[in-house]
């Protein structure tokens, strides 16, 4: 069997390369990136097994998800274990870009598998981005209306961006449609694509290795298959172990039912955009674009173009005092406004309810129990008394 | 014709067909994902209820449906508004939509404000903003009173 597929297929030449040294000094974050495709992979098969239940419909997608999550056998766990890896994912994804920056993995002649991991990174928030409408409940529908209202605000193009993405002027049966095409469909495809683009580039150049290898060291390392792989392999694993008690033993929150009218629900998106919920807050009136558009724009084209920008030796972090400020300050701002976010208060008003005799009594409310809502549209039957309705069509006897 | 022009020629004819092919099946596939975007929303009116069951000075927070069509669907839309009764046949209704990004505002009758739960936009009884990132008043919505029915204009 070995001697036919042998004769057939380039087997010996894969495994030779396969088994071609590593970097001396490498350690154990250089498995971030396997992780963060062994992550890539998970999502894909419980995301296809998830689809098989799944309607995209604002009649049945909450109904459906809840269906998976109580009676499709296993169900609960699939969903889970989707919904803990996207979150795993970010962090990985964040991780592995951070190690790449410690050890200036970007320079020359890295500098175009660092501009695909980029656009992957963007692929990950747009896998978030996308999949978080899916269950139609209130979380997801009010994080979606801000998020494209954000798009929407970008200078010439905003109003078409956001349209486009709702497939209309408001969010909808078109948008979840649309939504979930790009994220069952478009975005895998052009994830496995640039993952494909991203991995041969690693492979073409070979790992970096940290800053301590010389010229000699880079080829004297233990060989990448069975050493390497073996590490990456234990390190799924535990991952997988992870996720899946998460899975079994952190419920997977699912809210209300999507309600454009919910007076009491306060929005807050997940918690990878908590930091970009919290930096609108900073930017009033005119200013609002900085916050919407400016920030996150520069933000994403510096990153993108890092590898042009720092051209210096290679070296590590702590000896790039520019870099090192940079990262420091991105870094502490992400995640210091994402604790701002978290931490952010949810909005109580103060409401006063007519009583019979007239006066008012003045409470702090829990809007929905206490608000008065009106409804006071008429009905069908009203309606109808209002205009003549006639009907003269002929029975079948008078017809005959 | 030399091999070396021949092969020039078969490289530009080959680039150009796959150009070509590549705007023939691009243009209808572009076309097809953002027709959406050039789509007019229709306004329509919408009733909101009698006037006689509406009257009254301060803000009310009323609920209503509509039919619009929503893709392929017929879908019923539910909206929410703030009404109050200005006096001499005049109506206020604000739309409920933040004029930051899209959150429902609430009124608080003691701040005599709207407020945002999302950004902490403040807007005054008349919908200008007080505090916070909106660029822009809440909307107002055009009303209309006929038989006794107030009627508002639903984007």
């Amino acid at each position: 069997m070995k001697q036919f597929l042998n004769e057939r297929l380039p087997l010996d030449g894969v495994m030779s390369h396969l088994r071609k040294p590593l970097p001396k000094h490498i350690n154990l974050l250089f498995s971030l990136g396997s992780l963060a495709m062994f992550l890539l992979l998970l999502q894909a098969a419980t995301g296809a097994f998830l689809a098989l239940s799944y309607s995209p419909s604002p009649e049945h997608a909450h109904n459906a998800v809840q269906y998976i999550s109580n009676e499709v056998p296993f169900g609960k766990f699939v969903r889970g274990l989707h919904h803990w890896g996207a979150s795993a994912m970010v962090i990985i994804v964040f991780l592995h870009l951070l190690r790449v920056v410690l050890y200036g993995s970007y320079k020359k002649p890295r500098e175009l598998t660092w501009v695909v991991g980029v656009f992957l990174l963007l692929v990950v928030l747009g896998f978030g981005f996308t999949g978080y409408l899916l269950p139609w409940d209130e979380k997801a529908y009010w994080a979606t209306v801000v998020g494209v209202e954000i798009a929407s605000t970008a200078p010439v193009l905003g109003d078409f961006v956001a349209k486009v993405l709702r497939g209309g002027s408001e969010i909808g049966a078109v948008t979840l449609s649309r939504f979930y095409a790009l994220h069952t469909i478009w975005l895998p495809w052009l994830a496995f694509g640039l993952v494909g683009v991203h991995l041969f580039l690693v492979r073409y150049y070979g790992s970096s290795g940290t800053t301590k290898n010389t010229p000699e060291d880079m080829k004297t390392g233990k060989p990448f298959f069975p050493d390497q792989v073996f590490e990456d392999v234990v390190g799924m694993l535990i991952l997988f172990v992870i996720l899946a008690c998460a899975a079994l033993f952190v419920p997977v929150p699912l809210e209300d039912v999507a309600d454009p009218t919910n007076a009491d629900y306060d929005p807050r998106p997940e918690w990878y955009f908590l930091f970009l919920f919290q930096l609108l807050k900073y930017f009033q009136g005119p200013f609002e674009i900085l916050g919407t558009f400016v920030i996150p724009t520069l933000g994403m084209l510096l990153l993108l173009f890092l590898p042009f920008l720092d051209r210096k030796e290679r070296e590590v972090l702590w000896k790039r005092p520019i870099a090192l400020t940079v990262t420091s300050v991105c870094v502490i701002g992400i995640v210091g406004l994402t604790i701002l976010g978290a931490k952010s208060p949810k909005l109580e008003t103060q409401n006063i309810t007519p009583t019979e005799n007239g006066t008012q009594q003045g409470s702090p409310t829990d809007q929905a129990e206490e608000e008065d809502v009106f409804d006071f549209q008429l009905t069908e039957e009203e309606l109808e008394t209002e205009d003549d309705v006639f009907d003269f069509q002929l029975t079948e006897e008078e017809l005959q | 014709m030399s091999n070396e022009s021949r092969r020039s020629f078969l490289q530009i004819a080959s680039a150009c067909l796959g150009g070509l092919l590549s705007l023939a099946a691009g243009i209808p596939l572009i076309g097809f994902a953002i027709s959406p975007a050039w789509k007019k929303g229709e306004s329509q009116w919408v009733d909101l209820g009698l006037v006689d069951r509406l009257k009254d000075s301060r803000f009310k927070k009323v609920n209503f449906t509509f039919t619009a069509k929503d893709g392929w669907v017929k879908a019923t839309k539910k909206r929410s508004v703030y009404v109050t009764d200005l006096g001499n046949g005049e109506w206020s209704v604000f739309s409920r939509t933040c004029s930051h990004l899209g959150c429902l505002v609430r009124w608080d009758e003691n701040k005599e404000s709207f407020l945002c739960p999302c950004h902490g936009a403040v807007f005054d009884k008349d919908g200008a903003v007080v505090e916070g990132p909106p660029p822009e008043p809440l909307q107002k919505l055009e009303v209309k009173v006929e038989a006794g029915v107030l009627y508002v204009k639903e984007a």
